[in-house]
């Protein structure tokens, strides 16, 4: 066994190796390198193939009571300071080390079929790879510092493969807003990271933990400058789970292939954040306010993210904003304390949204062959309809992640949920209720998603609604162009990648729905691990510091009336906004659009996502332009101007004054030695 | 020959310079430069080569004296000394001179407009350049300083830009003027006391009055606030390097910035510690400037050079608050930051050149989609990008961290002071993606720019220069994994210096460094840990 601990370094060098054998590749043979298509692929998917072995033998190792492992080496010194880095593995990281590896080995292998036409298919591999050690990197970390690194590097990797597409301006510019949101949320943790160790001396969370409650309950840390410390700290989840108010740059990150939106924008690296909160909860904990912040930053994060999840019509859109809405939960769970019920949400929500993600993108490979590669057309939901007939798996995958997010028993969520739910009421019934509403809302959302995409008749041949799509989206006047005056440059890029063009959609090719087969499996039983009356999850998972049969004598307490009451209220409104939804999409009896027109300011406020993007815009990036544009001016004109006026000035005086200059070396000695002397005295 | 004593840094300095002297006599016969060039890349080879060995061979790393000490008389008559050594501040800026002009012979390659003259200059710089970092003698500092300023002028006049001639001019009556400084502040120092001595080790012993030290402290730290450069002496750097050809450009950015980070901890620091202390305060605040005015400025410009400038003097500003810290960290992080700085604006700045020898166009406008024809270099760049951004993993961030922890731990500034500083430098960690991110989407992202494929040929890189970027992303990224393989060369003389700089300020002449374990705030009621 410690054989196996020993070696654990391996599991996020392995996808780094991958990684940098392609990437040379690419650089030095780049022809070659990009000719062996799948050579490529195989090697990183088997070397990913071989980390996700080793994580499930240590996962297992863990489970069978393996004490916590720790190993570092020294990294950084300077006279006395110290700093390490290496691995640690305990039951947290077991965990973790097993989700990322498994979803992004079905993620992988899903890449195949999704990007078997695209010319950067190689470079797509060793994105992956890369982004893969890199996340694997963070969940090993020790101490913050090397939090920190990998923090940013998956940063780095999202930003790499959000403008995958380079050539799309939205992509660039999707890529640039996704880093420096984070940059902002980076901002706020290494200032955090920086007070932290002036305060406590170390970057061990559990050390940082102790040390910060003795200094606060001796009173030589006030308790107002922990509570800083801790929020900003807690900054860097909130960019990088997409919390309010940094949000707004995961459905951008949209245009980045779907695969990295299954993989990174939904599974691994958003879920960093709360990762990050599990890590530094023996310093959260102590700070109740810093507590209530978080708890109230997820319920209205939540709340936000399902309000403007209702009225997206871009599939991946909706499944952003869900996947913002169900990272508030996790949040508002860390928030209440119940630390294992939110990283069990984040377990179960880790397979199901990936599933779905990648079940979106099956959509979207399907519609692309109808309607060409506009992202505008492809995946826009009133576009589809009807595809349960042509996409069989793809429909009932879909279903079943739909079921699970929207916490129908026996399905993964559920359990998460409620759980969440459940410690939610017990901290604050106010709480409780925003994510009861929220609850409603995401079955709403999910089941209006899946009617109008799998249900009803196919309305991809329908160039009118096509030709209005392209209208929103260049911002023009809709109906400006006759039918079927699509942009013929996109129509001929669709036509020439696939070679050809067809009427209706097609299932995905079986690298791509294999992968969705699979995360079936967990979306509909992983919630069997952490149900109240049996809880195995909580007997692995509990917060540092608690000792394991404590759990278990809670775990014992159960009581099936309160269980029954609050498990009854969240399905309950579960399924009052299942039945909305069919009514409004899939029956048709209610009118969704007369809705709309009645609630304007309210369907206005969701379509736009609550303005944020506008406010942000004018605030802080014509802000930052101005600001910046302004400064330059004054470097131009008043740092500069000095200078070249002061040279303006010694050709005037010089040309006065060259009468006086009689060319004798002596008179300039003279000169020196004066200024010398002058200064000597003056100073002695 | 016994090679303990064998005049190690006379060698290097002087064998380009004499290598130089011989270019004329390279036959040419296609006028194309071609044997010239192979000369010149030969012989800074092999002065690299020279570098290395005497450091792999003669250069102790745990200690913190000056090493390879040559001492020979020059004019006695004036007590003029041709003196050497390399101690821990020396020894990396060595290495990275010999290392960037090497690279930055190779990057000359395209230079066909008179290549005689070309590398006579650049051969003359590389020796000028070991030997500021080399020179133990006041005065002969002062010559070689001013050497220096000669083959860069001569390569911004002749081979510069549209501008040149007003960049060149500006250039060398900014830095030859406030060099003066340094004569005037030599000659003072030499003067002072009873012994008349250009020697800076004897002149670090002289114990001067105060009100003498924060008099030449000032003169000096105009002279190198101009090299630097500090806001607001730094308008000639964008003009100097908005008109330079790719590898003065390398030259400039990589190593004659650091002239004057080095000098500063040099003569500043460390021979006028009082001054030094009283001065501090005001280092940072022009660093936090430095940092986000430039940055701001940055991300304003339009033209790609002047841009990359604007961030070489906003990263500069993390070098001003690393000296200012008084703690090891800190400085220690400075010279990082200088090391790491030099490897990464080389290589971007050569990365702009490559890019323009494309696009023929600095103007971000004029650009747009290049990256389809040209992966290749999108990936350097995006690379060295993600490198000056301070991405972890690569030496920028060691660096920065490095000066931020050191500066919050500073036990010399109040707990205020510090917390506007750390969080107005880490406001330019906001910035810096910005404009370096915005400029990667504005050149090689995007639709491609017809107006620019109608008439330009985009050609991906070449091997040279795919070679040339990988010699420095290998360090850089050797660096910022190991932080360790530059650091203990200089740990043992930054451990020293931050003694004898703490030795000056009262408060803290008694204290322990606060690193490490013992964590401290200005009180020390702070959590003490047990000692590990």
């Amino acid at each position: 066994m410690e054989l196996l601990y020993q070696y654990a370094w391996l599991i996020p060098v392995l996808p780094l190796v991958g990684a940098m054998l392609v990437g040379l590749g690419l650089i030095s043979f780049n022809q070659g390198t990009n000719k062996l298509r799948q050579a490529n692929a195989v090697l990183i998917v088997s070397l990913l193939g071989a980390a996700m072995v080793l994580s499930f033998a240590i996962l297992w190792s863990q489970i069978h009571g393996h004490a916590p492992y720790l190993k570092t080496i020294e990294w950084a010194s300077a006279g006395s300071f110290h700093l390490t880095m290496g691995y640690t593995i305990d039951h947290l990281t077991a965990l973790m080390l097993a989700v990322v590896t498994t979803v992004a080995f079905l993620v992988m292998i899903y890449t195949d079929g999704y990007m078997a036409h695209d010319p950067g298919y190689v470079r797509f591999y060793a994105y992956l790879s890369l982004f893969s050690s890199s996340m694997l990197g963070l969940v090993v970390s020790p101490n913050l510092v090397q939090i920190y690194v990998f923090w940013e590097l998956v940063g780095m990797c999202s930003y790499l493969l959000v403008g995958f597409w380079f050539d799309r301006k939205a992509a660039a510019e999707a890529a640039q807003k996704a880093f420096v949101t984070n940059r902002v949320g980076d901002f706020g943790l290494l200032l955090g990271i920086l007070g932290l160790f002036w305060a406590t001396g170390s970057f061990d969370f559990e050390v940082i933990g102790e040390r910060l409650q003795d200094l606060v309950a001796s009173g030589a840390l006030s308790m107002g400058v922990a509570v800083l410390l801790g929020v900003l700290v807690f900054l860097g989840p909130v960019a990088k789970s997409a919390q309010f108010p940094l949000h707004v740059w995961l459905p951008d990150a949209m245009e980045g292939p779907t695969p990295i939106s299954a993989l990174i924008h939904a599974a691994t690296m958003v879920a960093a954040g709360v990762f990050l909160i599990a890590r530094m909860f023996p310093v959260f904990a102590g700070l109740p306010v810093v507590m209530n912040i978080i708890a109230w930053t997820g319920a209205f994060t939540a709340f936000l993210g399902a309000t403007i999840a209702i009225t997206q019509n871009d599939i991946k859109k909706g499944l952003a904003y869900s996947t913002i809405s169900q990272l508030g939960y996790m949040v508002m769970a860390m928030g209440v304390g119940a630390y294992s019920a939110g990283l069990f949400h984040l377990m179960t929500h880790a397979y199901f949204k990936a599933m779905l993600f990648l079940g979106s993108g099956s959509v979207i490979h399907g519609m692309e062959a109808v309607v060409g590669h506009d992202p505008a057309l492809a995946q826009d939901m009133r576009l589809m309809g009807g595809l349960r007939k042509y996409m069989p798996v793809t429909s009932v995958t879909f279903l079943v992640g739909c079921l699970a997010i929207s916490g129908i028993p026996p399905f993964a969520g559920f359990w998460s949920k409620d759980e969440i739910l459940g410690s939610a009421f017990g901290a604050n019934p106010a709480l409780w209720g925003v994510g009861w509403l929220t609850a409603g809302m995401t079955a709403f959302y999910m089941f209006r998603m899946y009617f109008s995409t799998f249900e009803g008749a196919f309305r991809g041949n329908q160039k009118e609604i096509q030709v209005q799509l392209l209208g929103e989206k260049d911002g023009k006047v809709v109906g400006a162009f006759g039918p079927g005056a699509m942009d013929p440059k996109e129509l001929g890029h669709g036509a020439e990648a696939h070679g050809y063009h067809s009427d209706s959609p097609h299932e995905s090719p079986v690298t791509m729905t294999l992968p969705l087969l699979v995360l079936a499996v967990p979306s509909v039983l992983i919630g069997l691990l952490g149900t109240p009356f049996n809880n195995y999850f909580e007997g692995f998972i509990y917060p540092p510091g608690e000792l394991h049969p404590e759990v278990m004598e809670v775990a014992s307490e159960f009581d099936w009336t309160e269980f029954a009451i609050m498990a009854g209220n969240s399905v309950g409104i579960a399924l009052i906004g299942i039945t909305l939804a069919s009514l409004m999409y899939l029956s048709r009896k209610v009118d969704a659009a007369a809705i709309a027109v009645r609630l304007q300011p309210l369907y206005q406020l969701s379509l736009n996502k609550w303005y944020f993007d506008d406010i942000y815009d004018t605030v802080f990036v014509q802000g930052c332009r101005r600001l910046a544009r302004q400064v330059l001016e004054v470097d131009y004109n008043v740092v500069d101007g000095a200078v070249n006026l002061t040279g303006f000035l010694a050709v005037v005086t010089g040309e006065g004054l060259k009468y006086f200059e009689n060319g004798r070396a002596q008179f300039y000695a003279l000169i020196i030695f004066l200024a010398v002397l002058g200064f000597v005295i003056v100073a002695a | 020959m016994d090679l303990a004593t064998f005049p190690w840094l006379t060698t290097i300095i002087l064998f380009p310079l004499v290598a130089a002297a011989a270019i004329p006599l390279i036959p040419d016969p296609k006028g194309q430069g071609r044997p010239i060039r192979w000369y010149s890349l030969v012989i800074g080879l092999i002065d690299f080569a020279l570098i290395v060995y005497t450091f792999s061979t003669q250069y102790d790393l745990s200690s913190s004296e000056l090493q390879l000490v040559e001492v020979y008389n020059w004019i006695p008559q004036l007590g003029l000394q041709w003196s050497l050594g390399a101690d821990g501040l020396s020894m990396p800026l060595i290495l990275l001179t010999g290392f960037v002009t090497t690279l930055a012979i190779l990057a000359a390659w395209p230079v066909t407009l008179k290549p005689r003259l070309f590398y006579f200059l650049v051969l003359a710089m590389y020796g000028g350049q070991i030997a500021v970092f080399a020179v133990q003698d006041m005065l002969v500092f002062f010559l070689v300083w001013e050497l220096e300023l000669l083959p860069v002028y001569l390569l911004l006049a002749i081979w510069g830009g549209y501008k040149r001639q007003y960049a060149a001019t500006k250039f060398i009556l900014y830095t030859a003027g406030s060099s003066l400084f340094i004569l005037v502040a030599a000659l003072a120092m030499a003067f002072y006391g009873d012994t008349i001595t250009f020697d800076m080790r004897a002149l670090g012993l002289k114990e001067f009055s105060l009100s003498f030290e924060l008099l030449v402290y000032g003169g000096l730290l105009i002279a190198y606030a101009v090299k630097l450069p500090i806001v607001p002496l730094h308008t000639w750097l964008p003009d100097a390097h908005g008109e330079a050809t790719a590898p003065v450009h390398m030259l400039l950015a990589g190593i004659l910035l650091k002239m004057g980070g080095y000098a500063l901890i040099r003569m500043n620091a460390e021979m006028l510690p009082q001054a030094h202390a009283l001065f501090a305060p005001a280092l940072v605040i022009l660093g936090v400037v430095n940092i986000i005015y430039a940055a701001l400025t940055s991300f304003a410009q339009r033209n790609l050079k002047r841009k990359i400038a604007y961030s070489s003097i906003s990263h500069m500003g993390f070098v001003l608050i690393g000296i200012a810290s008084f703690t090891d960290l800190g400085l220690s992080g400075a010279v990082l930051q200088m090391v790491s700085h030099g490897l990464i604006g080389a290589s971007l700045f050569f990365l702009v050149g490559a890019t323009y020898d494309r696009t023929h166009t600095l103007i971000l406008e004029e650009m747009g989609g290049v990256g389809q024809k040209m992966p290749k270099i999108f990936a350097m760049f995006t690379a060295c990008s993600m490198a000056s951004l301070a991405l972890p993993g690569m030496s920028g961030f060691v660096a920065e961290l490095m000066v931020f922890v050191g500066f919050a731990t500073s036990d010399a500034y109040s707990l205020a002071f510090r917390i506007i500083v750390v969080f107005l430098a880490a406001v330019g960690v906001i910035l810096t993606p910005i404009y370096l991110l915005s400029m990667l989407r504005e050149i090689f992202y995007g639709a491609e720019n017809k107006d620019l494929t109608s008439h330009e040929a985009l050609i991906d890189a070449e091997p040279r220069e795919v070679f040339i970027i990988a010699c420095l992303l290998v360090p850089i990224i050797g660096i910022g994994l190991y932080p360790k393989i530059i650091t203990q060369i200089y740990d043992a003389k930054t451990a020293q210096l931050t003694l004898r700089m703490r030795g000056a300020v009262p408060s803290l002449a008694q204290a322990p460094v606060p690193m490490g374990s013992s964590p401290a705030g200005m009180t020390t009621h702070f959590y003490q840990a047990p000692q590990l």
